[in-house]
């Protein structure tokens, strides 16, 4: 069992600031590290992993600093975000290659363990070079794990893997997490989030904006006013119609469209289609304005 | 630990065309032997055009280019295209990885230059070894404090090989041509020393005696080296996301 921590970090290059005082520790169990692209997340795993020294604050795996400590690694499996690998090796020579760098005792074994875990099998013997987006996500992942670390670092472990190779590394790293690892992998996907960690960290421009259970964040994210834009064959009539369903907060015409906020997002999506019905409208266009996860996120913070 | 990490630097290196391009580059001095011998005079004169072939192309321009090339390619492939992720996350002191790298690129250059200089040696000169051997064993020596530069350069800067052609190019071949001052930290006078004191001046003259040039050829490997150790150690990863 290991804890990663980190206390009052910032990272910062030249005058930008990537990372802002940030606190907050990881333990056993699956955290997901959620926030929009270029909101800090690698910075914040690089720290983690000790590829990366903070410019102010500590980071720690138990009581080492990650920083300039390569015994730490030991403990941990880092999955790197970028795709490049050694092209020229077949996915078995990297796997097992990883477990010879990482001084484990029957290599040959553990690499065969760690390639049927992220079931590469079938392919372990082609080159890399040769691999799809998702085979080499699940090679990286076998040279991570293959000397059983305690701890498990991934960067977006996602991308590119189709629907079934997502779920089975949910299951692979839902089995580790039950057997006391700590496991802390990105997204900017909030639906992977949600499915595998009840613990989640949200960073937004370089700020942890939320942390600790997902349904709670969850529901903060939910409670918070929506807009959709509407369009129909008469939006007057719409607009009356709609002011009368309680879920409506307000109704502006602007622009040759139909802007609706609302408090309750499924109401509404529900009682839009009934309310044009009786009022003799065809809707033409329904659309949520500001569902991106940077409006979520947004959102968040200001909170 | 250390035999997989000198394999995969191998199979790296070899992996390149530019490498494997750098073997026809040796082929061309031995070619060149060839050629000479085939339509020589006196052995004289043949000791004398070998000499300078060893020099002015062996230990002039094959060494360095290949040096250069291998040299900053040993750990700076590794850290232009990100795979380097793969060593730092590994429980290896970063010492053992410059030493092995810095192990390998020797080997690498020492096969691709020595064996070429001491085979045109032997062949332009008619059969005598000497030549062959001194600038031989002078480019085994110089292969060893160019890589040790060329591998610390690319841990200082993503662009070692454009300065370390500079270098080559620049600094030995025209500054220190015009002022000898500046001959003592030119890496090609080093090994022209010792091709000198192994061969009896056989060649290109060097500016510097042997003492001098081993001295300060050695102190510039060290301090090549350590400036490596304490640059991989201090080594950061960004990512590309942020």
């Amino acid at each position: 069992m290991s804890t990663l921590s980190l206390t009052g970090v910032s990272r910062w290059y030249g005058n930008v600031v990537a990372v802002n005082d940030v606190t907050f520790k990881v333990g056993p169990g699956i955290t997901g590290l959620l926030g929009p692209n270029g909101a800090g997340k690698t910075t914040l795993l690089h720290m983690m992993a000790g590829f990366l020294a903070p410019s102010a604050g500590e980071v720690r795996l138990d009581a080492t600093h990650t920083w300039r400590h390569p015994e730490v690694y030991r403990q941990i499996g880092f999955v790197p975000e970028r795709e490049a690998v050694y092209s020229f090796l077949t996915g078995r020579q990297f796997v097992l290659a990883s477990a010879r760098l990482s001084g484990v005792p029957d290599a040959e074994a553990a690499a065969g363990r760690a390639i049927d875990m992220v079931e590469l099998r079938d392919a372990a013997d082609r080159a890399i070079g040769g691999y799809s987006k998702g085979m080499r996500q699940r090679a990286k992942v076998a040279a991570a794990l293959v000397h059983d670390p305690p701890t498990l670092i991934l960067d977006e472990p996602f991308n590119g893997m189709d629907p079934r190779q997502r779920l089975s590394m949910m299951g692979l790293l839902r089995a580790m997490a039950a057997d006391g690892r700590t496991i802390l992998f990105s997204s900017h996907i909030l639906e992977e989030v949600e499915r595998l960690s009840d613990r989640v960290l949200v960073v937004v421009a370089g700020r942890l904006a939320a942390s600790g259970d997902f349904r709670r964040i969850r529901r903060l994210m939910t409670d918070r006013p929506h807009r959709f834009t509407l369009r129909s064959s008469d939006d007057r009539r719409l607009a009356r119609e709609l002011l009368a369903a309680p879920e409506v907060e307000a109704i502006e015409l602007r622009d040759g469209m139909l802007s609706v906020r609302t408090g309750d997002y499924g109401a509404l999506t529900r009682s839009v289609a009934p309310a044009a019905q009786r009022a003799g409208v065809s809707l033409l266009e329904l659309r949520p304005a500001d569902e991106s996860l940077e409006s979520v996120f947004s959102y968040l913070v200001r909170r | 630990m250390i035999s997989t990490l000198a394999s995969l630097t191998f199979r790296a290196l070899l992996n390149r065309r530019r490498t494997l391009l750098l073997g026809l580059l040796g082929g061309v001095i031995v070619v060149v032997a060839v050629v000479y011998r085939l339509s020589a005079s006196a052995d004289a004169e043949a000791l004398d055009f070998t000499g300078r072939l060893l020099a002015n192309f062996g230990v002039a321009v094959l060494l360095p280019l290949v040096a250069v090339i291998v040299g900053t390619a040993a750990l700076g492939s590794e850290l232009d295209d990100g795979t380097i992720v793969y060593l730092l996350a590994k429980p290896i002191p970063r010492s053992v990885i410059v030493f092995v790298k810095l192990a390998v690129a020797w080997l690498v250059t020492a096969l691709l230059v020595t064996l070429p200089i001491l085979l045109a040696g032997v062949i332009g000169s008619g059969g005598d070894p000497g030549l062959g051997i001194g600038y031989g064993l002078a480019a085994l020596l110089g292969a060893l404090e160019y890589t040790a530069v060329f591998l610390a350069l690319s841990l200082v800067t993503s662009r070692a090989l454009v300065i370390g052609l500079a270098y080559v190019v620049v600094w030995e071949g025209v500054v220190a041509g015009l002022f000898a001052g500046t001959r003592i930290v030119s890496i090609r006078q080093h090994v022209l020393a010792v091709a000198d004191a192994l061969t009896g001046d056989g060649g290109v003259a060097s500016e510097l005696d042997l003492r001098t040039g081993l001295l300060v050829g050695g102190i510039v490997t060290i301090a090549a080296i350590v400036l490596a150790v304490q640059r991989l150690s201090t080594v950061e990863l960004r990512g590309e996301t942020g």
